[in-house]
């Protein structure tokens, strides 16, 4: 699988709170500069891959959503829901279906309107009893809460982490929540759930981001810059951790298992990395990310935060483009946005916020939360 | 012998101190609170925790469920049978609400008596509960109060014997609700004191001493129902009794009065202090009266209420305002959450969700909620026998929630190992916070609203009992 599969162009929309575009105008703006920056024509597409959580209003519901939008029509198109991992597991879905020999060139795209619907945070489905009362926030926190009670971790650490997110992403134009903030702003922040804050957050974002991947073999007849599939995984887990009676809530093992899946297919270890761009849904979901992932030993996050090594002049920056949590987090289409970050450094396009020379970048989800985790390792 | 065998009591943790009414309305009112149900609370859920209490976890067998109540949140639907199948009672038992007047716990005494004495069943539960409302302003407003009580009547065990009763029954408008009324309305004063609730009550207590051939003086604790703060001690002394000595302590100046529940609180507390061969005389009253002797056994001092009603009392937090009274009873217009639970996904899920079952695994022993064909710890598939979980626990995590759709915030959500095995993730209940290791018991709570019902479900809170 490993090299099999080149990525020969990305595109993306600006993250935020797009009130005046629609589902489908998201889908045609990340579509069409994929298109521009692979020199695709889109006829050329000859299977696609929808990723998007929660179907809406404007569209969302089957694949049908992306074909109208691009009247992208009488070829295979596929929706992935696999909550926060859809991104990325639609991904997943078009490297297997280019490295099946089946097609030689796939569309993936994901694209969220959350903006629409009104009102805060994201809407709870499920059974009317039982976990009744939990929110995207609430399920974290139970696993933050133990984690900071087990290895005597405070709020600090986890503000550390929005600050050089933020930091990141203010540097980042296409990123929803532009600004540098303090770690006195993170701790005084409005309470959501505790340990989180409102800047332990990251926002509901509108957004929409597209690779285009095709046979590696193929790859230079579009680009000069191709990057390199190395590997991916995908784990899933209970979706109800919180029935687990023999779940830690240290950290997640779907996370864990995806990482190994996918370091195995690449050939590498987790120190091959340059940088990662990993789910920081709340400050604490990186902390444990980083160690799930194997950058660190289980319980050693807090100190890689704390000396800095995550930052962007660290030795494994960690979500360069400012992340979740300021580059914002439309579901669906979060995977294919880092996809989109880490193409976009391994191309070594991303000015100021971009890392050092890097060879291996990292994308990685983890949804439900806990429940199901998808990891793509990218490089030369 | 027929007589109680088991008792126990439940007040909600909410005290409203009635000067607080008193600032709203710009009145006087007299010192002390009034206990006051939680907005998750009702007079089924006090039922169902005063009957947990005297039932012990797990239950005590008994063959009827009688619950008394005159604030329902059903004008129709029995209350009797949900409490019977919370409490995981078997299916096969006599069960029946009364209501109608504050006279209901008592009268459910009494007809409990008579069924085990006919030799109907061996052990019948009673629970009286009340949550009565208030108009806002109104003469009630700081006099009601909130509460339960719960005792099984049984054919042996037994603490305090059933000696004899006695029973009137005439109209008399003291208290009353029509049916589109949702606040009491009443006709009090020395006039319905004397002619009504004196009158009535006064036979009664009458016509059972002279049938015993018992004098006042001989009865060591009178557990008498009062419409208000005074009116028991004016019938006391009246009819002849000593009412600092023989009068049982009234709970309302830090409660309130508990409608049906009140006569077998005050009968609680009674049975909490009472040495054996004393005699108990419990009286209710409403639209007549019902009185009914006891004589405690040499089992009462090992057989009193786990949690006595002091600690109950005790266990208190006060409201930080009168507004959040309104809310709580829902006065002032509130936002319910609402969700559908429909009657096919309650009868699907009876078990698991209203009796709290969950699976055990054969193979591993692990125990595990919900309900499960393959096991989560072993994975071994259809080797899982339907498990009991403990309504006790300790908690493994929490978060404290403030955005979450709920009539209160902050309301924290709790990930608790139950006593016995199995985790479960529930609202934490009575509380806005919580830590990693407190321990907590389930209470069955109202959850939401929708489909044009009410929807229940356990809560974690923290533990008040002894």
């Amino acid at each position: 699988m490993k090299d099999q599969v080149a990525v020969i162009g990305v595109g993306c929309t600006k993250f935020g709170d797009l009130f005046e575009l629609g589902y489908e105008d998201l889908i045609c703006e990340a579509a069409f500069a994929a298109y521009a920056d692979a020199k695709i024509d889109p006829q050329e597409i000859q299977a696609a891959y929808l990723g998007t959580y929660m179907p809406g209003a404007s569209g969302g519901k089957s694949a049908v959503s992306l074909g109208d939008a691009l009247r992208l029509y009488d070829r295979p198109i596929t929706r992935v829901e696999n909550y926060c991992a859809t991104g990325t597991d639609a991904f997943r879905n078009a490297c297997l279906a280019i490295a099946s020999g089946t097609y030689d060139v796939v569309l993936v795209l994901g694209a969220e309107k959350l903006k629409d619907r009104g009102g805060r945070g994201l809407p709870r489905f499920g059974h009317p009893l039982l976990a009744k009362g939990n929110s995207a926030p609430g399920l974290f926190a139970l696993a933050a809460n133990r984690y900071m009670h087990t290895f005597g971790v405070g709020r600090e650490t986890l503000a550390k982490v929005a600050v050089k997110n933020h930091y990141n992403g203010a540097r980042n134009p296409k990123a929803h929540l532009r600004m540098e903030i303090t770690e006195d702003k993170v701790l005084n922040a409005p309470m959501i759930s505790y340990p989180f804050g409102l800047f332990d957050c990251c926002p509901t974002t509108d957004g929409a981001a597209a690779a285009i991947v095709c046979r590696a073999d193929l790859a230079r007849k579009f680009t000069d810059t191709p990057v390199l599939v190395k590997g991916f995984g995908l784990a899933v887990t209970t979706g109800r951790p919180y029935f687990d009676p023999t779940f830690d809530y240290l950290g997640f093992r779907s996370t864990q298992q995806a990482a190994q899946q996918a370091y195995a297919m690449a050939g590498i270890t987790p120190q091959d990395v340059d940088f990662a761009e990993v789910h920081d849904c709340f400050t604490w979901t990186e902390v444990s990310n980083i160690e799930d992932l194997g950058f660190c030993a289980k319980g050693a996050g807090p100190g890689l935060v704390h000396e800095g090594r995550t930052a962007l002049t660290g030795d494994i920056p960690i979500n360069p483009s400012g992340g979740l949590k300021s580059f914002g987090h439309p579901i669906g289409a979060s995977g294919v946005r880092m996809i989109y970050e880490c193409v976009t450094q391994l191309r070594n396009q991303c000015g100021e916020r971009q890392v050092k020379d890097p060879e291996i970048g990292l994308a990685h989800n983890v949804g439900g939360p806990g429940a199901v985790a998808c990891v793509v390792v990218l490089g030369h | 012998m027929v007589g109680i065998a088991r008792y126990g009591s439940y007040i909600p943790v909410h005290r409203l101190d009635r000067q607080l009414i008193g600032q709203a309305w710009g009145a006087r009112q007299p010192k002390g609170e009034v206990a006051v149900a939680n907005y998750d609370e009702d007079a089924l859920t006090l039922a169902i925790d005063a009957a947990m209490g005297c039932l012990g976890d797990p239950p005590v067998p008994v063959g009827g469920v009688y619950v008394a109540t005159t604030s329902s949140p059903y004008a129709e639907k029995q209350l009797a049978s949900v409490l019977a199948t919370a409490c995981d009672l078997p299916r096969a038992i006599v069960s029946a609400d009364f209501a109608g007047s504050a006279r209901a716990g008592v009268s459910a005494t009494l007809a409990a008596l008579r069924a085990v004495q006919a030799g109907a069943a061996s052990a019948v539960l009673v629970a009286a509960a009340d949550v009565r409302v208030a108009a806002p302003e109104s003469e009630l407003e700081g006099v009601l109060g909130d509460g339960a009580a719960a005792l099984t009547i049984a054919d042996r065990g037994v603490i305090a014997e059933f000696v004899d009763a006695a029973s009137v029954a005439e109209e008399f408008t003291y208290v009353w609700r029509t049916d589109v009324q949702r606040t009491l309305q009443v006709a009090g004063g020395r006039f319905s004191n004397t002619y009504g609730y004196g009158r009535d009550l006064g036979a009664a207590i009458r016509t059972l001493l002279e049938r015993q051939g018992l004098e006042a003086k001989a009865i060591d604790r009178l557990a008498l129902y009062s419409p208000d703060a005074r009116a028991a001690a004016e019938l006391a002394g009246s009819l002849g009794f000593d009412v600092k000595s023989q009068l049982v302590e009234s709970l309302q100046s830090q409660i309130g009065c508990t409608g049906s529940a009140e006569p077998l609180l005050l009968l609680a507390r009674a049975l909490d202090r009472a040495r054996p061969g004393e005699r108990i005389l419990v009286g209710g009253y409403g639209e007549g009266a019902d009185v009914l002797l006891f004589r405690t056994t040499d089992a009462i001092a090992a057989g009193r209420a786990a949690t006595p009603l002091d600690r109950w009392l005790a266990a208190r937090t006060p409201l930080s305002s009168y507004e959040k009274y309104l809310k709580f009873r829902r006065l002032v217009e509130v936002e319910e959450v609402t969700d559908v639970v429909t009657n096919v996904l309650e009868f699907k899920e009876l078990k698991q969700d209203v009796r709290l079952y969950g699976s055990r695994c054969r193979e591993c022993g692990q125990v595990q909620y919900p309900m499960a064909r393959v096991c989560i710890k072993c994975r071994v598939p259809e080797r899982l026998d339907d498990a009991r979980i403990g309504r006790r626990g300790s908690v493994f995590t929490f978060t404290v929630d403030h955005l979450i759709a709920n009539l209160e915030h902050p309301l924290p959500m709790v990930v608790i190992d139950a006593d016995g095995g199995g985790r479960l993730y529930l609202q934490v209940a009575d509380a806005d916070d919580i830590a990693i290791g407190a321990p907590v018991a389930l209470t069955y709570r109202r959850l939401h609203e929708g489909g044009g019902n009410r929807n229940y479900y356990w809560k974690a809170r923290p533990i008040r009992e002894a």
